[in-house]
């Protein structure tokens, strides 16, 4: 408590307001509560025209992989069709949401869980993407679990097209919109399989990561 | 850790006769400089010749005003970050220097039982040298950033860069310490000896029983860190452990979500030239009780360490810093000498003015003449940050403490002496360029400067190819007329 304070007043101190009345407190006080709530957005690149394929565009441009289907009733064979292509396990978890679509019918086994350490796909939903930079935003919770995006080789997300957002503020506002101020405790935004460049500077891809995010963009949903 | 930072000249000295060092800091140069400058121009693309960018000018200004918004009324914004923090559920600490931030930590360990942290970068930890502290009390610290990493198997080796730690090593320093430390056979493939640094690493995330992070930004709204990688190294920390410490400097917060999203805006672009950074994580409070995953208890430690000295001081502009890293892979110095020889934990223009300033003039005597003023630095700071300036102040400062060396004072009095006299000055000035003409025996360069040999160890001096500038100027003028 003592370096609290003593922190405090030192930054109070230095900023010349160490004396300041009850009425001046109140106001800086008013003036940041004011910032607060305005909320202010700040410059931003233009976004025109169809956003989803901005997000495709820009997703690609991070190394991900884009599929297109009309419905979610398409997307087990669409993963299926991926997973064969690069010769990759038929094995996955995925959230809870998606257990009930037809995998079995599409020759895959998947369990709705979190990943461990030594599961080698997953699949997600996401709470909204973006396109500007052609990120996935996902929420944690307890149907959401943040390892299924993170531990596997190879993550697989599912994007409603009616769910592709512009720029990450207006991920924030629905984000207020349909859960409240509180943010829930983590929000991920993703682009891409995970990198890194610290070898001479040469970026490898799969760094703690997955190796690879290859998206279903789902264009009826 | 402990800063060398007194030691600049001759560890620059040694930084130059390194040849594998040069190599490898021309290679640095090259991709940082390259891939911010075609981030920077893809931003914007109606440019003038004289305004190249103006989009990304403008970004500029927004990002340096959501700092100062907060600089300005810092002790207010910390205590709504802490009141909204502590309403989400997570501890909020404070450290006045390392040495309370190693306090923190091992209690915080010790309370949960905890044997082994892995880290994701944080450069504070480096500043409070928590590794030693944390071996010392028999906890196991395991560095997760790749670069990080490669340092701490390296006989905890100091960093070189702020984005690149290990920026100073090469593929085949890095295969042989892999091959030594890992005991299996040398691999000479990047993406193998990434795999083999990601199977290790992999164990130790899914082991650990605390996460210890930095923060690239407070959102004071919501009460949450946000942590921005490329490696995921960043989301493991702070999903698996039980346990989640956040160590960042007090000048951290922004006041909203919307503020952060336009610096997100600047930050990558400025450091790697991404649009964007493959993880960006805003980490809220705890787990809730049905929640898959996350840590069971957050824990926040806001540090001063000499950041509230700076506040409404002629520096205070330095608090702005967001950790890009553009202005040392922009400096000619940095370019040439790399981290190591400025000593401390941040090289480059924003480590000169941040290590005098936070250990004190006196200890980095050398560090704000390390910069030729040519300002590149303050071209490209994502938030305007006026550094060849502060390091100009710097300079300033040091000569009204008589820091300087006794020579230097007593040169520059004795010039001043002279200067005041414009006949003698007119004689002086005549004699020495007849002295260096001299010297230069007809040619255009000068090989051994007789008075100050270091000079000409490395470099010709430019000989004076005629008179003095007086006797130039008045040749010029009966020219004229
Ligand atoms: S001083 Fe500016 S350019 Fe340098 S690291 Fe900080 S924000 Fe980036």
């Amino acid at each position: 408590m003592t370096s609290r304070n003593d922190i405090l007043a030192r930054v109070r101190a230095n900023l010349g307001v160490a004396a300041e009345s009850d009425a001046a407190a109140a106001e800086r006080r008013q003036r940041a509560l004011a910032t607060l709530a305005a909320r202010s957005e700040g410059p931003r690149p233009r976004i025109s025209g169809d956003l989803a394929q901005r997000f495709a565009d820009k997703s690609m441009a991070m190394a991900s992989t884009l599929a297109r289907v009309a419905t979610l009733a398409q997307v087990p064979s669409a993963v299926a069709a991926y997973l064969a292509g690069l010769a990759l396990p038929s094995r996955a978890v995925c959230w809870p949401a998606f257990a009930a679509l037809d995998w079995r019918e599409a020759g895959l086994d998947i369990a709705a869980r979190p990943a461990h350490g030594d599961d080698l796909v997953g699949i997600t939903g996401c709470f909204c993407a973006i396109a500007e930079t052609g990120t996935l935003m996902l929420a944690s919770g307890p149907d959401t679990a943040a390892t299924t995006s993170l531990l596997p080789e190879t993550h697989i997300a599912i994007v409603p097209q009616s769910r592709i957002m512009p720029v990450m503020e207006a991920g924030f506002a629905l984000l207020r919109a349909e859960q409240g101020d509180d943010l829930p405790r983590a929000v991920n935004f993703v682009s891409g399989p995970s990198r890194t460049g610290d070898i001479e500077q040469t970026i490898v891809l799969g760094a703690h990561g997955p190796y690879r995010v290859h998206l279903i963009l789902v264009t009826g949903a | 850790m402990r800063s060398q930072a007194m030691f600049f000249q001759r560890r620059s000295g040694e930084a130059l006769a390194d040849a594998r060092l040069r190599r490898n800091l021309d290679g640095l140069r090259d991709k940082f400089v390259g891939m911010r400058a075609r981030a920077v121009s893809a931003y914007a693309d109606h440019g003038t010749a004289t305004v190249p960018n103006p989009d990304f000018e403008a970004l500029r200004d927004a990002g340096a005003a959501i700092r100062d918004r907060v600089l300005k009324d810092l002790d207010v914004w910390l205590e709504l970050f802490e009141h909204k923090a502590t309403q989400r559920g997570a501890r909020v600490h404070w450290a006045k220097d390392g040495r309370e931030i190693c306090e923190h930590v091992l209690a915080i360990a010790r309370q949960h039982g905890i044997t082994k942290v892995i880290k994701s970068k944080s450069m504070l930890s480096e500043e409070a040298q928590l590794n030693v502290a944390l071996t010392a009390a028999g906890i196991e610290p395991v560095e997760t950033d790749l670069g990080e990493y490669i340092l701490q198997i390296s006989g905890n080796e100091p960093p070189s860069h702020i984005l690149a730690p290990a920026a100073h090593k090469n593929l085949d320093e890095v295969a042989d310490l892999f091959a030594e430390k890992h005991g299996k056979p040398k691999k000479t493939e990047i993406p193998a000896l990434t795999r083999e640094a990601r199977e290790v690493l992999r164990e130790h995330f899914l082991s650990a029983g605390m996460g210890i992070s930095g923060g690239n930004f407070l959102i004071a709204d919501t009460g949450s860190v946000a942590l921005v990688t490329n490696e995921g190294n960043g989301r493991m920390v702070t999903t698996l452990p039980k346990v989640h410490v956040v160590i960042t400097g007090i000048e951290k917060i922004v006041p909203t979500l919307e503020d952060f999203a336009t610096l997100m805006r600047l930050l990558p672009r400025s450091a790697t030239g991404q649009e964007i950074s493959n993880y960006v994580s805003v980490c809220t409070g705890t787990k809730g009780e049905a929640d898959a995953d996350g840590p069971e208890h957050t824990y926040f430690i806001l540090v001063d360490n000499g950041r509230a000295g700076l506040v409404g001081s002629e520096f205070q502009e330095m608090l702005r810093c967001i950790r890009c890293g553009a202005c040392m892979n922009h400096c000619p110095v940095y370019q040439t000498v790399g981290g190591h020889a400025y000593g401390w934990v941040y090289p480059g223009p924003m480590g000169s003015v941040l290590t005098s300033l936070y250990t004190g003039l006196e200890n980095a005597l050398d560090l704000p003449h390390a910069a030729t003023l040519c300002n590149q630095c303050g071209v490209v700071c994502p938030v305007r940050i006026p550094l060849a300036e502060l390091q100009r102040k710097l300079r300033e400062k040091q000569t009204e403490r008589r820091l300087r060396p006794w020579t230097e004072r007593a040169a520059l009095g004795i010039w001043a002496w002279v200067a005041q006299r414009p006949a003698l000055y007119a004689l002086a000035a005549k004699l020495g360029v007849r002295y260096l003409r001299w010297l230069a025996d007809g040619q255009n360069y000068i090989k051994v400067l007789g008075l100050a040999p270091g000079w000409t160890a490395g470099r010709d001096f430019p000989a004076p190819q005629e008179g003095t500038f007086r006797e130039l100027y008045k040749r010029r003028q009966e020219n004229r007329t």
